[in-house]
């Protein structure tokens, strides 16, 4: 019979509040997106169309410039049609990103056996995946609406005019947009990080989820001549919203609008699919046999 | 503290996986000291483990960790320490670093962070290895470095998922010392272990588990004397084994001799250990044979898994 003498003393110091031990996931998950060189490149390589448009503000605003190589002064003007431009370009650019970085996220640690040590602390299925989702928002944000941001202070900052207080409004949808794409895009990253485990095939179903129902929303839309369609159709609904966010005149003719609503009970429903896929996998349970 | 507050407790835990049982109607109370948990694979002891741990929730019953359930995450967690059984490390990390980030996320701040890394890497014997990088280490080092993690933050119950794996003989002795030396000073240790002869000599009480359900529980020579089915084996070293033999044979409870290989002893088999010791007393007061030694040859952890569960895994 074992005598115990009940010496031992369990941890009793402060605690830390919920929030930083998030924070240790969320260093994980971005030293593990920075680990690659492919990262660093793909995210210099976002910057080029950055530093293409803010040369552009630098044009539009110096009137020497202007004189000399637009040859005439008011055929370049700084508004939400060229804001939308970049947004898009920027935010095109955050899907090839987050299709390379959020495939090794979660699927990394499923392989390894790595949640039921990390859930056996006191951090919850939902504060893993806050902690992945943040870190990919982390990720995505200086390719996208910070540099939109900075480009148009900048903007606000070299204009002649009144320009920044009359145009805060596309400042809101920079943001807004923005954040919509990536949020969109980082829940359906991990996602599908939770359910492929090979990198290559799992970056193809990033792009596949995006374009193949735009394909297949395509023929509905012609098949049919309605333009529900579209709401399959990533790219389309996205251009829409962010025009409306922006203010930015609508390109497509009034019978293809879809619904604000719409689009968003869309968006809504795809990260809906997401959570309960990652539901489903982000378990803190060991290998069950038999 | 009351009992219930320095428990394990089951009651009534059942536990599937869609279709698939983990564990059935299991109702546990388990004290502090070395509990070791031994069945087959795919029996559930991980399943009780995950459930013990708050990785799992039962499909029915409940489980409480002295008086905790995981909804009370803080206070749980900091009380148990989980050892898992797998290779799951976080990749580029050293040791150290390891240890730190599994203490800022059970909340404790950088300094006692620090510390608690610190003693814990020492406690495992861990050394400078803490250092470099966890890819590096060997699979017994790994093992050293998942138990730290497990102690580092001074839990009341720590559960371990096959500790010895992968450990050299002088590791597994460090390590079973550790076990035994947290084990006296109060805690609840919970160890799964195919090395049985090596945790049944540490082993408060054992639960012997197979296909999810509870087949013996307690102390192990307790769960012996109640495997009536089985006749006990007894070694008894005299200086005349035949004759000690053919004695006994004359009461019906004995039903097997053997001889020791060296010739100095003899395995007996009774149905009956209380009429056999009695008649052994007997013996031993005529003084025809010189007993030297009297010891159970098969109350040991091993022999119960054979008896109760089998070497295919199937209890009997």
């Amino acid at each position: 019979m074992s005598v115990y003498k009940h010496e031992y003393r369990a941890y009793t110091g402060a605690l830390t509040p919920l929030w930083s031990r998030v924070v240790v996931v969320v260093r994980y998950a971005i030293a593990e997106a920075w680990s690659s060189r492919i990262t660093v490149a793909l995210f210099i390589l976002s910057m080029l169309p950055v530093v293409v448009y803010l040369v552009g503000i630098y044009l539009a605003n110096n009137s020497l410039a202007r004189a000399i190589i637009m040859r005439r002064d008011n055929g370049f003007e700084i508004g939400a049609g060229f804001f939308l431009n970049l947004l898009a370009t920027q935010c095109w650019i955050a899907l090839g990103i987050s299709a390379w970085i959020a495939p090794r996220l979660v699927s990394f640690d499923l392989a390894d056996n790595a949640l039921p040590i990390l859930l056996s602390h006191p951090i919850s299925r939902f504060g893993y995946v806050m902690g992945k989702l943040i870190a990919l928002l982390a990720c995505l944000s200086p390719v996208t609406w910070i540099p939109c941001l900075l480009l148009f202070a900048y903007q606000g900052y070299s204009s002649a005019h009144p320009w920044f207080m009359a145009n805060l409004r596309i400042a809101g949808g920079l943001l807004v947009g923005s954040l919509l794409w990536i949020a969109f895009l980082s829940i359906l990253g991990l996602a599908i990080s939770a359910w492929v485990k090979w990198r290559v095939v799992a970056t193809g179903a990033i792009f596949a989820v995006v374009f193949v129902p735009a394909g297949i929303g395509g023929i509905i839309t012609g098949v049919l001549r309605t333009r529900w369609g579209f709401l399959l159709n990533a790219p389309v609904m996205m251009t829409q919203l962010w025009q409306r966010l922006l203010g930015a005149p609508e390109m497509m003719r009034d019978q293809l609008h879809l619904p604000t609503v719409a689009i968003l009970i869309v968006l809504t429903l795809v990260c809906g699919i997401c959570v309960l896929m990652l539901n489903a996998r982000i378990r803190g349970r060991e290998v069950v046999r038999g | 503290m009351t009992a219930m507050n320095d428990r394990i407790v089951f009651e009534n835990v059942s536990k599937f996986y869609g279709e698939v049982l983990g564990v059935n109607r299991v109702s546990l109370n388990i004290p502090p000291g070395v509990t070791t948990l031994v069945g087959p694979n795919g029996s559930g002891k991980t399943t009780l483990m995950n459930l013990m741990t708050g990785l799992v929730q039962p499909s029915s019953g409940h489980v409480s960790v002295l008086g905790l359930t995981p909804a009370d995450a803080d206070r749980f967690f900091r009380q148990v320490g989980y050892c898992t059984q797998f290779d799951s490390f976080p990749r580029r990390l050293t040791g150290r670093e390891f240890l730190l980030d599994s203490l800022l996320l059970h909340g404790m701040s950088e300094g006692d962070a620090f510390r608690l890394a610190e003693e814990a890497i020492e406690r495992v014997r861990l050394g400078d290895a803490g250092w470099r990088r966890i890819e590096s280490y060997s699979k017994g080092m790994r093992q050293k470095i998942r138990l730290a993690q497990a102690i580092a933050h001074h839990p009341r119950v720590l559960v371990l998922d096959e500790p010895l794996n992968g450990l050299d003989p002088m590791a597994r002795a460090e390590s079973l010392a550790l076990f035994q030396e947290l084990s006296g000073l109060g805690m609840h240790l919970v160890i799964s272990s195919h090395i049985l002869d090596e945790v049944d000599r540490i082993s408060d009480q054992v639960v012997l588990i197979t296909g999810g359900y509870i087949v013996a529980e307690g102390d192990i020579h307790q769960v012996r004397r109640e495997v009536r089915d089985k006749p006990m084996q007894v070694l008894i070293r005299c200086d005349q084994p035949e004759l000690l033999a053919s004695r006994m044979f004359t009461s019906n409870h004995c039903v097997e001799a053997r001889l020791h290989a060296d010739g100095k002893g003899v395995f007996l088999r009774t149905a009956d250990i209380d009429e056999f010791y009695r008649l052994l007393n007997q013996i031993a007061v005529e003084g025809l044979i010189a007993i030297d030694a009297v010891a159970p040859a098969d109350d040991d952890t091993l022999a119960i898994y054979q008896y109760l569960i089998g070497s295919d895994g199937s209890a009997s």
